[in-house]
């Protein structure tokens, strides 16, 4: 693995992250491993962050500038065939709540970890998630709000996913500044956080748990 | 004391008689107390107004109201948010409070304009055409109706025997640009391009003590509401937070502090990492107001007899606790933070606009009544 890719994804230098992803997806590297250099620069970002060398706007600009990286190869990893990702997300901002930084910081992080991210954007209304929910039967569901009005959407949300028998096919995640544990239990989720970080590195390690109790069996 | 002499005692880091109660109620959840739809009070700043006052008396009183006479079309019209909106009754259902949507609407370019002829100047040839829907012939008339229910909330405190928390209220400079160009491109700015930001931040914050002291001045009530969501440790690391936010702060609270103006700090988001730094301001220059994502008890061990804190029952409590959980955050807050003085007891941030009636009760009784930090 070259250093200098996730180095440099790592030290937030854009343009130069770009260039060498053009570069060498243009002279025919194998697309999945360029991505994974990027990963794992994200890793990196992911991994200071959480120790408290970076800060939300680092991990902002790291997100954009994977975001561009994964932009320059997509069309070279559509060609070389699909993998399986590691888990599959739904994402949604709550009705009544047009917010969406954190969600779609979010998105980016789980992408970056090799999720597959359906991201239905803000204002989601609760009967419209569970119905992507049921075309689409992810391993997490992640709704994120900032504001309280938004709580008796999320709760409902919850009753129509146990009312359509999902609710125990999929991990349940809610995010954002206003929510507590407190908020969690009132909706009826699995897992809450402030933080970015928190929510993508509970979901790595619940599909990571799921795919070694799968090979077990 | 009075109410008021209660609420500067608190400012000056003196002991009142009791923690002085000032929850922020903003016309959202005053329409729900008050039985209104958000759509009434979005189209009718008067009536805004008097919803608050409305569950003022309902609720029996508190010392100081939070100063909360708008529409929101108004906010947009005098730089409160210069972002585009969706109101109530227009964009959206009669019962949803209105939303901002963050665009980047601010260009690179803007920031050497903003330099170079002012933020008002700029804001008002140019840049509010961008995000609102006002006529530009409506402008003048927009202007008086706010003055006029600035005026009538005034009034009405005046009624109650007490003064409005604030005289007027701005938002940072930082925190503006970063609202006008939306936080990724401003973030990107602020690490790849910084010196036009800093250029313009110079400018504003100039602009900003001589308009806002004359405003101030001009209302009789010496302190200034300054919001800043943004440039926490939650968001930037120390060094932005140094460089791009601390100077000009400190030159906006010494400038204040000099003509006796106190600036209430609003300051939502996570500021643990920053609370050292309000150490650096005059004594009693500032208030600080928190939003229960920062710990108000290690921020009490640091700026104890130093600034007064305000804040910070949390919002999801309000709307979702009980009323004993409410009670018993609040004693909790008046006997840790406020049983030497330099505290005011209200809700983190907003009430919230689904606030149970029962818990904003709790809070306001409790608040007024628990007396144990006497004892």
């Amino acid at each position: 693995m070259s250093e200098d890719l996730s180095s440099a994804l790592v030290a937030l230098k854009r343009a130069e992250v770009v260039e060498l992803v053009k570069l060498r997806a243009g002279r025919g590297e194998d697309p999945f491993a360029i991505l994974e250099e990027c990963r794992h620069g994200m890793g990196v970002v992911g991994e200071r962050f959480q120790s408290g060398d970076y800060f939300l706007a680092e991990l902002l600009l790291s997100a954009e500038i994977f975001k561009a990286a994964a932009a320059i190869l997509d069309p070279y990893l559509a060609k070389a065939g699909s993998r399986e990702p590691l888990g599959t997300v739904v994402l949604a901002t709550m009705q009544g709540d047009i917010h969406d930084l954190g969600k779609n910081i979010v998105a980016t992080l789980l992408r970056a970890n090799g999720f597959e991210v359906h991201d239905l954007g803000v204002d989601v209304p609760p009967s419209l998630l569970v119905e992507k929910v049921k075309q689409i039967r992810p391993d997490f569901v992640g709704i994120s709000t900032l504001l309280t009005t938004t709580f008796g959407g999320m709760k409902e949300a919850v009753q129509l996913l146990v009312q359509a028998g999902i609710r125990n096919e999929l991990t349940l995640l809610i995010g954002g500044g206003v929510t507590t544990p407190a908020v969690k239990e009132y909706v009826g989720a699995d897992f809450q956080t402030t933080d970015a970080t928190e929510g993508v590195t509970y979901c790595v390690r619940t599909a990571k748990d799921k795919r070694a109790r799968k090979a077990n069996l | 004391m009075t109410s008021d002499e209660r609420v500067c005692a608190a400012i000056r880091l003196e002991n009142p008689d009791r923690v002085p109660v000032v929850p922020t109620l903003l016309p959202e959840p005053a329409a729900r107390l008050a039985g209104l739809s958000q759509a009434q009070v979005a189209a009718n700043s008067q009536l805004a107004v008097d919803a608050i006052f409305k569950v003022f008396d309902e609720y029996g009183g508190w010392d100081n109201p939070y100063l909360g006479a708008y529409a929101p079309i108004q906010l947009q019209a005098v730089r409160h948010y210069p972002m585009k909106m969706l109101i109530p009754g227009k964009d959206l259902a009669d019962d949803r409070t209105f939303q901002l949507d963050e665009q980047e609407i601010l260009k690179p370019e803007d920031y050497d304009t903003i330099a170079e002829i002012g933020i008002d100047k700029f804001y008002y040839e140019d840049y509010l055409w961008r995000i609102t829907d006002l006529r530009r012939d409506e402008l003048p008339g927009t202007f008086e109706r706010v003055v006029e229910a600035v005026m009538s909330f005034a009034n009405q405190c005046a009624l109650r025997g007490t003064r409005m928390f604030f005289g007027a209220d701005s938002l940072h400079p930082f925190f503006a640009l970063s609202l006008m160009r939306s936080m990724v491109p401003f973030t990107q700015d602020l690490y790849y391009n910084p010196a036009p930001v800093e250029r313009a931040l110079k400018r504003m914050t100039a602009d900003l003590i001589t308009s806002q002291i004359r405003t101030v001045k001009q209302t009789g009530v010496r302190r200034l509401l300054l919001v800043e969501e943004r440039a926490s440790g939650f968001f930037y690391p120390p060094a932005v937070f140094e460089r791009f936010w601390l100077p000009y702060t400190r030159q906006i609270v010494e400038a204040l502090w000099s003509e006796g103006i106190v600036t209430i700090f609003h300051l939502d988001q996570c500021w643990d990492k920053n609370i050292p730094y309000f150490r650096q301001l005059p004594r009693g220059s500032a208030v600080v107001e928190l939003d229960s994502t920062t710990n108000i008890f290690a921020a009490k061990d640091t700026l104890r007899g130093h600034l007064c804190l305000h804040g910070d029952v949390p919002a999801a409590l309000l709307s979702i606790g009980t009323p004993e959980d409410v009670a018993s955050y609040c004693k909790r807050l008046i006997d840790k933070i406020g049983s030497d003085g330099g505290f005011i007891l209200g809700s983190g941030c907003s009430v919230p606009a689904d606030v149970k009636r029962e818990n904003f009760r709790s809070m306001i009784e409790t608040g007024k009544g628990y007396e144990l930090s006497r004892k």
